[in-house]
């Protein structure tokens, strides 16, 4: 794989899981479970959606197109479902308010470290980009502890341990190697595969729940969609899709 | 749950104002819940939130006898036209000295 197909599958499944995590938790306006929350919630989907853009541009740099917003809409909502290089972590679809805030809890964990991974990335485009994620992830980071950790020692805490069995079963998606992560890490993109994190996400996860739980790491290089991905990019075009060709 | 009071100030000489208040567990979901709820815009440059509990609070009874004291709503106009008259009646004495 020449390097740089390597770094496009790199950048799109660092894109795609910001795009549909951003999409996930958007859903939640209007249901989260109290006002402040529906507010805080979907303000970090769309800092997430953000990053997304931010990372597409950089695909669309490779890929030698403008990045326009039609550009950035056919990299997001355009593609068949064996381009996106998604994980089942983010594809899962969920109305449980306990699955929704592990998951971002977990999510934004592991963001936080693959932004670290590439904070003095040999690519200045993608080093800058870190650089902005990396402050709204303070946020993001602040926000889902102060929950989790006030809820885990309420009762509660049996809603949060159901949803955790459930994420950390997607969880290995998320960790799975991308194709081209040997090359990437030789070449500086990124200082170490985000499957050298495991054990880092595990304590920080023992620590807040004191537990013993595991993280595994999946293969699989991210070829593959779940079963939940088609249900969610149907959701995502339900506008685009009543006229493909309107003019916004 | 407790209430809890939120006062933004912009950088420069405004003061603090109150923006809102917000129901929270705890102070610190207090402080991630007003960031979102207040100051998603950058409405101010700092926050104070203040859980209501540690407010000195007190109402109409403590207050409503000050209503009734006009005296303390004069607005100088008498003390002005005193000072006026003092300072017109220096300067007529003056002029007859001359």
């Amino acid at each position: 794989m020449s390097n740089e197909a390597a770094l496009r599958e790199f950048l799109l499944a660092f894109a795609d899981d910001e795009h549909l995590i951003g999409q996930q938790h958007t859903e939640w306006i209007g249901v989260a479970p109290f006002l402040e929350e529906d507010l805080a919630f979907s303000s970090i989907g769309q800092d997430e959606l953000g990053h997304a853009v931010l990372l597409y541009e950089l695909v669309c740099e490779i890929d030698g197109v403008e990045p326009t917003d039609a550009a950035i809409d056919a990299l997001a909502y355009g593609r068949s479902a064996e381009e996106y290089r998604s994980s089942a972590f983010t594809e899962f679809g969920t109305t449980d308010w306990a699955e929704a805030l592990v998951r971002h809890w977990i999510y934004d964990m592991v963001e936080d470290l693959r932004w670290q991974l590439v904070a003095e990335s040999s690519h200045a485009g993608l080093a800058s980009v870190a650089v902005r994620a990396q402050r709204e992830e303070a946020y993001h980071r602040r926000h889902a502890e102060a929950l989790i950790g006030s809820l885990v020692t309420t009762p509660g805490r049996v809603e949060l341990e159901r949803a955790l069995d459930t994420v950390l079963a997607l969880l290995p998606s998320l960790l799975a190697p991308v194709a081209g992560i040997e090359e990437m890490v030789a070449a500086g993109v990124t200082a170490a595969p985000l499957s050298s994190k495991s054990s880092d996400i595990a304590s920080q996860i023992n620590a807040a729940f004191d537990g013993e739980y595991e993280v595994q790491v999946g293969s699989g290089a991210r070829q593959e969609r779940s079963s939940a991905f088609g249900p969610l990019m149907a959701r995502m075009r339900e506008v685009l899709d009543l006229d493909p060709d309107a003019v916004w | 749950m407790a209430t809890y009071e939120v006062f933004l100030k912009k950088d420069g000489k405004d003061e603090y104002r109150h923006a809102g208040a917000l129901d929270a567990a705890n102070d610190e979901l207090a402080l991630v819940m007003a960031r979102e709820t207040y100051i998603r815009r950058a409405e101010g440059n700092r926050v104070w939130v203040v859980n209501r509990e540690h407010l000195l609070m007190a109402g109409d009874d403590f207050i409503s006898p000050n209503a009734d004291k006009p005296h303390r709503h004069h607005d100088g106009a008498a003390v002005a036209a005193r000072r006026k008259a003092a300072r017109e009646a220096d300067s007529s004495e003056a002029g007859n000295d001359e």
